[in-house]
């Protein structure tokens, strides 16, 4: 088959193209890919006020600096002891011209995220500077010193008679994430444990809705395919609508991100006292715990482990998996079956969302992928490329033997399902015809095309359709052409 | 002078355009609703048509595929 | 998702479809399921019996068994659950699936198999056919619970009970030629003696018929169940060496897939519960041991065989026949053995096991892929059974390959072999083997004198063993006509595609009997007893100019247009070049004329279809076969199932018989003969089959592959032949298509259809509610072609009127 892969090009779509027909299309159908930022891209949103806040504590700015580039760290390594500006040109210097986009982006992300600044040099050359909370909390990160974090030593606390281990710890974190995801789907099971804000949350997120008459939220495209991700993007992404909404809770942002980047650096497994959090950052606990990013048995009580969840949080989605802790569950056949091994209602939930389901055992599913059930899915606004990592990244170990894990054909077929849907593209537009002169035609073509409004034309035809949204200053140019 | 009008910019493969053509030429949607026609694979069509046009498109996909499993 | 947001969003989705749209099903559309069953009678009542069920449907739509079923403790080592619609889920990697799926196929119908998961059915007719290979109600209940990860249903319980209480209890047997009523149920015969016609069909012995009473005594017997039959065991032994290289051809020895199952168990004893496993050997061994049976029976007047076996239907105790040849001293036996070199595989052993397992041979059909040696079957059956046999075939070069290969695994020689046909010189008369046509024996217009007394003869005689090849084409009417001609004591059906319509009963498999055994293609494939097979679906879109007048022309023209498309041809004329430099054979299978003659001339490529004279047919395949420079043969849908050409490796399809399941699968059959020496590559084989886009083909090349796709074949969507862009290739430029396009626009009506054979009941048009045949036989009984009767240009009476 080798030779046979080197002639035929089977079907490959190239994501790219793929990503750029959606986005045309996104006016048309109000759907959109759900943008989920990583910890830079998120971090780039804040205002520099709350950057130089928020590195006012050692473990966020470790936690940043975890996640910067690998260039960017060195960068960092090489300034942190020094407290004078360095030239650009000289930094400049540090990196092979081979790599001068690597350096480019290295820079790109310390500017960004308020890790350095310029600064000119005594002579008048622009040098560099970084940021002072950030290097003198860095410094601390990795020197020792300053107070202990979440809850080290803030009162030792006595060993736990119920501890907890690991595998409690995994279990209870997925029950409580997974009621979230229960009422998005809702379905009746585990939906009790949802309070009020996490349904603000799900709102503003706008993963779900509310329509006027119904109490009830229900789910939108977002949602869906908010639905179909991983744990660990999902609970990112939900993290980051919730500390978009902090200051409507009276929540102090930065309060929160300290806390959740010392969450980041605690231990599975190990407790940790409450001792010394403020207000805000009790009641983000309070949160935390609802989601099932930290476990405390009860809501007075002194002692919390953070999970899996929360441990793997700030390093946003670059970090692990967290999904490859537990089992795969779904059986993908050429012949367009699906056999789920679970028994958890929300795993059927999610997989009626794109398939048939024709049989329910009291530990496995039947179902069917069909051309009407894939459809309804994209018409949802799931696209075929989460619908394939889903299936994927949730794949029966018998799956995972072969290589590779999910049918190509399968594939292929969810793909060609979606390209169908895309086969046309309508856009919105004014056709320009008749014109009486060459010359007119010309004249207004070429400034229709400096505007970037022309979507087409023929110049011995002397027709051309420029865009809705410039036709009022082609028309008024014509005008005033005509008058002139 | 020049003639102004708005509609809607189809972008289609040749083989769909004949489709469309087609659909006009028999008035198969009740009427005709080909505006232009520009070049292999685009036409300017009537804004109202649009989610006729779209269903009828639905149907022929439908048409054309058969379910791969049997119930 | 809330059940009512989804149904909402679902009805604006599927809003009312106002505008009936131009491109409705042609009428061609005949598929494999649309046959009509002539007769319903001759099929007893219990034979469309369906499990009931009542069950709940969850918040999805699904079948929600969860409150029905429980889940025993140890379920993950158990390999199956057992639906209450009597569908069956099998774990194909569950340590016990060998334990499970050799019953399974016993007892219920292959629904699909792919790679992880089969799912099989049970119904009336695959129970039947469990106690017909000796199974018993009790056993296959327990077996199936012990199988079961849940629960059994207790509908499928008494679903079994239903099915097979009354089933296989009776047996027809034909001892010393003289017919009994046999079974092991007393209760069973004394019930049947109850029913008038029933008696009246009972031969009484006249000199008992004095004393009161005597008449009435039933011939009870007690006798040693005979060990089962050993293929390939030289009836003498002391003259032919059994083959060194098959040391397990006797079926008392494992075979290899038996041992593999032992291993496993060895290795891994607490990954099969023990009582599966205890269950498994008991159910394996049952039918070999030699342990005493009890029987009772009477005999039965010759003259009434047929009022009996009918009389026996419609008292739903079906008579099963079986043909204890090794006591037949009156058919004198014939000197036919295998030869050594003839090794079985362990399937082609396994199935022959399930006919002779109790020492008799038991009628019923075999299915097997194409190309895995179905032929070896036939011939060793015969060999097995030593008594006359009259074999039939589809066409006349079936025959010729027939009678070749009986020659080559066995004995017989040209002596004893005999061929009926109108071509061959051949003198059947008192022949052991005669080899023949469905057509010639069925076929009702006048013959030639010497046919008429040959056909005498066949009816006279008192056939041991007849084979029926690829038994799914011939229509149930036919066939009939052929057992009304043939008294044959044993029947062996010969098939690749029994394609199922789940419960539908076709007569076909009551005439023949139950289904003895069906390969699974994958296992085959993994095992490298056929070729490895990529299967591909090529879109060709379809050039502007040919989709116009495809969506203007009148419907039965439409084929021509996609048949002929420019992008397809060009597509066949890369994928051909492709293949030839790689040095593959290469068949490019259309069944319409039209494109076929086309096609081959514009390439210069040899072809042929029904008109080709026999002559003319054999030139070509002997070239194809041997002449390095003919690499390459177009061949209409003659070729369907006449030839085997062991040598294509390449089957391209440019135009096909709308949906026909039967076809797809029999089309990768001609590829499907295991390549030698060819392991180094992922595939061994290529399956094209080149579809233009936005047509009906798209549709139908969908339908098409369902069977194969259940049988685990996957079909690789290619929009795109990467280098063709390079090729100088035939109508690139507009003014060529635009010459092509002129040309198919003025073709005939008639070219625009497929290929019609006479008798080929495809060529009628789509009859509106016609039943469903289990067996897909609808389509084709290809048939010989007479050239010099220009049989060609004759048209179907039935044709005519259907298409205007």
């Amino acid at each position: 088959m080798h030779q046979e892969a080197a002639i035929l090009e089977i079907i490959r779509i190239a994501r790219s193209l793929f990503l750029q027909n959606r986005s045309r299309m996104a006016a048309l159908l109000s759907t959109k890919t759900l943008d989920c930022k990583d910890l830079h891209g998120y971090l780039k949103t804040l205002s520099s006020y709350t950057l130089d806040r928020l590195y006012n504590h050692p473990a966020t700015c470790l936690a940043v600096f975890r996640e910067l580039p690998q260039l960017a760290k060195h960068y960092i390594m090489r300034l942190l002891l020094i407290d004078q500006p360095v030239s650009q040109a000289v930094i400049g210097l540090w990196a092979n011209n081979k790599y001068i986009n690597d350096h480019r982006r290295a820079v790109q992300a310390l500017t960004d995220l308020r890790i350095w600044y310029e600064k000119p040099l005594p002579g008048g050359m622009q040098g560099r500077m970084v940021n002072a909370t950030f290097k003198a909390n860095m410094k601390t990160a990795l020197l020792g010193g300053g107070k202990p974090w979440t809850g080290r030593g803030g009162g030792v606390l006595p060993p736990d008679k119920n501890s907890r281990d690991v595998e409690f710890l995994d279990k209870y974190a997925l029950e409580r994430w997974e009621c979230v995801l229960h009422f998005m789907v809702g379905s009746t099971e585990g939906a009790d444990g949802v309070s009020r804000d996490t349904i603000e949350v799900l709102k503003h997120s706008g993963l779900m809705k509310v329509e006027e008459g119904d109490p009830v939220p229900y789910i939108t495209p977002a949602g869906f395919q908010f639905l179909l991700m991983d744990t660990g993007s999902q609970v990112w992404y939900f993290i980051l609508q919730y500390l978009d909404m902090t200051d409507s809770r009276g929540l102090d942002l930065v309060e929160c991100l300290s806390l959740m980047f010392q969450l980041s650096f605690s231990t599975l497994g190990k407790d940790y006292s409450t001792e010394g959090m403020s207000d805000g950052q009790s009641r983000f606990l309070q949160h935390l715990r609802e989601f099932g990013l930290v476990y405390q048995r009860k809501r007075k009580e002194k002692r919390y482990y953070p999970t899996r969840l929360a441990i793997n949080l700030a390093s946003g989605l670059s970090g692990i998996v967290t999904d490859s802790h537990r089992q795969g569950y779904i059986v993908v056949e050429t012949n367009y079956r699906l056999y789920a091994y679970t028994e958890s209602s929300l795993n059927i939930a999610l997989l009626a969302l794109f398939s048939e389901m024709l049989y329910r055992f009291p530990n496995m599913a039947v179902a069917n992928l069909t051309r009407d059930s894939v459809r309804a899915a994209l018409i949802r606004g799931i696209t075929a490329e989460q619908i394939i990592s889903f299936l994927k990244s949730h794949a029966h170990s018998e799956m995972v033997k072969q290589t590779p894990s999910l049918p190509p054909t399968i594939v292929d077929q969810v793909r060609l399902w979606e390209l169908e849907r895309d086969r046309f593209k309508f856009d919105d537009g004014v056709l320009y015809s008749q014109f009486l002169s060459q010359a007119d035609f010309e004249k207004l073509r070429d400034f229709a095309k400096e505007q970037g409004v022309l979507v087409w034309d023929n110049t011995n035809k002397r027709v051309m359709v420029v865009s809705r949204a410039g036709h009022d200053s082609v028309k008024r140019f014509w005008k005033q052409q005509k008058n002139s | 002078m020049v003639n102004v009008m708005k509609g809607i910019l189809v972008e289609c493969d040749p083989a769909m355009k004949q489709f469309l053509l087609h659909l006009d030429e028999t008035e198969a949607l009740g009427k005709k609703f080909v505006i232009q026609d520009l070049d292999e694979t685009h036409l300017f069509v009537a804004v109202e048509i649009l989610p006729i046009l779209r269903e009828r498109i639905d149907d022929l996909m439908d048409k054309l595929s058969f379910p791969l499993v049997e119930k | 998702m809330g059940g009512n947001k989804r149904d909402k969003k679902d009805k604006e989705e599927r809003r009312s479809k106002k505008y009936k749209s131009e491109l409705d099903l042609p009428s061609y559309d005949v598929d494999d399921d649309s046959q009509e069953v002539d007769t319903k009678s001759g099929i007893p009542e219990a034979a469309t019996r369906q499990v009931t069920e009542t069950s709940q449907e969850d918040e999805f739509g699904a079948k929600d068994y969860r409150k029905i079923l429980e889940l025993k403790l140890d379920h993950t080592s158990r390999p199956l659950w057992v639906a209450p619609d009597g569908h069956i889920f099998l774990e194909a990697f569950s340590p016990v699936y060998k334990h499970a799926h050799e019953f399974l196929i016993a007892i219920s119908e292959p629904v699909c198999r792919p790679s992880h998961i089969h799912e099989y059915k049970l119904t009336a007719y695959s129970l039947y056919a469990a106690v017909s290979v000796g199974l018993e109600t009790k056993d296959i209940i327990e077996y199936l619970r012990r199988l079961c990860k849940t629960s059994l249903p207790i509908g499928i319980e008494e679903f079994i009970k239903l099915c097979t209480l009354s089933y296989g209890k009776v047996k027809l047997v034909l001892k010393r030629n003289k017919y009994y009523v046999e079974s092991q149920h007393a209760e069973v015969i004394q019930k049947m003696l109850k029913d008038p016609v029933i008696q009246e069909c009972r031969l009484r012995a006249e000199m008992e018929d004095s004393t009161d009473g005597g008449g009435d005594k039933l011939i009870q017997e007690t006798f040693t169940k005979p060990s089962s039959i050993l293929f390939n065991r030289p009836s003498q032994p002391q003259s032919l060496p059994v083959s060194s290289s098959a040391p397990n051809l006797l079926s008392q020895v494992p075979g290899p897939s038996d041992e593999a199952a032992t291993k496993s168990t060895e290795n891994g004893t607490e990954a099969v519960p023990s009582d599966i496993f205890d269950y498994y050997d008991k159910l394996d061994n049952d039918d070999d041991e030699g342990e005493d049976m009890k029987t009772v029976s009477f005999e039965v007047r010759q003259d009434r065989i047929e009022d009996i076996q009918k009389r026996c239907i419609e008292l739903e105790y079906p008579l099963l026949a079986e043909y204890d040849f090794r006591n037949d001293t009156v058919n004198p036996d014939i000197n036919i053995d295998l030869k050594p070199s003839a090794v079985l595989r362990p399937y082609q052993e396994k199935s022959l096991r399930k006919m002779f397992g109790n020492g008799r041979a038991r009628s019923g059909v075999i299915v097997l892929p194409c190309g895995a040696g179905k032929t070896l079957v036939g011939v060793t059956a015969a060999c097995t059974v030593r008594k006359r046999c009259l074999c039939l075939a589809t066409s006349g070069v079936a025959v010729e390959q027939w009678r070749s290969q009986f020659k080559m695994w066995s004995t017989a020689d040209d002596s004893m072999i005999c061929r009926f046909t109108s071509d061959a010189k051949d003198k059947p008369i008192g022949c052991d083997i005669c080899i023949s046509t469905y057509s010639m024996l069925a076929h009702s217009t006048k013959r030639s004198w010497e046919a008429e007394r040959v056909m005498e003869w066949m009816q006279s005689q008192e056939w041991g063993i007849m084979v029926l090849d690829e038994v799914q084409t011939i229509p149930a009417k036919m066939f009939r006509r052929v057992l009304t001609i043939v008294n044959a004591h044993c029947k062996l059906g010969l098939t690749a595609t029994l394609v199922r319509e789940d419960d539908k009963i076709a007569d076909l498999n009551f005439l023949i009997g139950p289904k003895l055994y069906e390969a699974n293609w994958m296992e085959l494939q993994n095992l490298g007893y056929i070729a490895r097979v990529q299967c591909a679906e090529v879109w060709c879109p379809m050039t502007p100019e040919f989709y116009r007048e495809y969506l203007t022309t009148k419907q039965q023209r439409k084929l021509l247009l996609y048949a002929m498309n420019p992008n397809k041809f060009q597509a066949c004329q890369f994928l051909i070049r492709y293949h030839e430099r790689r040095n593959d054979k290469i068949i490019v299978f259309s069944d319409n004329v039209f494109a076929l003659k086309n096609y081959a001339i514009k390439l210069n490529k040899p072809y042929l279809y029904g008109p080709t004279s026999q002559g003319e047919r054999l030139q070509i395949l002997q070239n194809f076969q041997h002449n390095p420079k003919v690499n390459t043969i177009f061949v209409s849908k003659v070729a369907d199932t006449s030839f085997d050409l062991p040598e294509a490796n390449v089957l391209i399809q440019i135009s096909a018989h709308g949906g026909s399941r039967r076809q797809e699968a029999q089309r990768l059959g001609r590829i499907l003969r295991a390549k030698k020496g060819a392991v180094a590559e992922e595939y061994n084989a290529f399956f094209y089959s080149l579809v233009s886009q936005d047509t009906m083909e798209m549709q139908y090349s969908l339908k098409r592959q369902r069977f194969l796709v259940n049988q685990g074949y996957s079909y690789k969507v290619i929009t795109k032949l990467a280098g063709m862009e390079q090729e100088e290739l035939a109508y690139r430029s507009k003014e060529d298509q635009a010459q092509l396009l002129q040309k198919v626009i003025g073709a005939t009506d008639q070219d625009a259809e497929e290929e019609r054979l006479i008798g080929d009941p495809s060529a009628i048009g789509r009859k509106v509610g016609s039943m469903s045949s289990m067996s897909g036989a609808d389509d084709a009984v290809y048939m010989e072609f007479n050239r010099k009767s220009g049989a060609n240009k004759r048209l179907h009476p039935l044709f005519k009127k259907f298409r205007k």
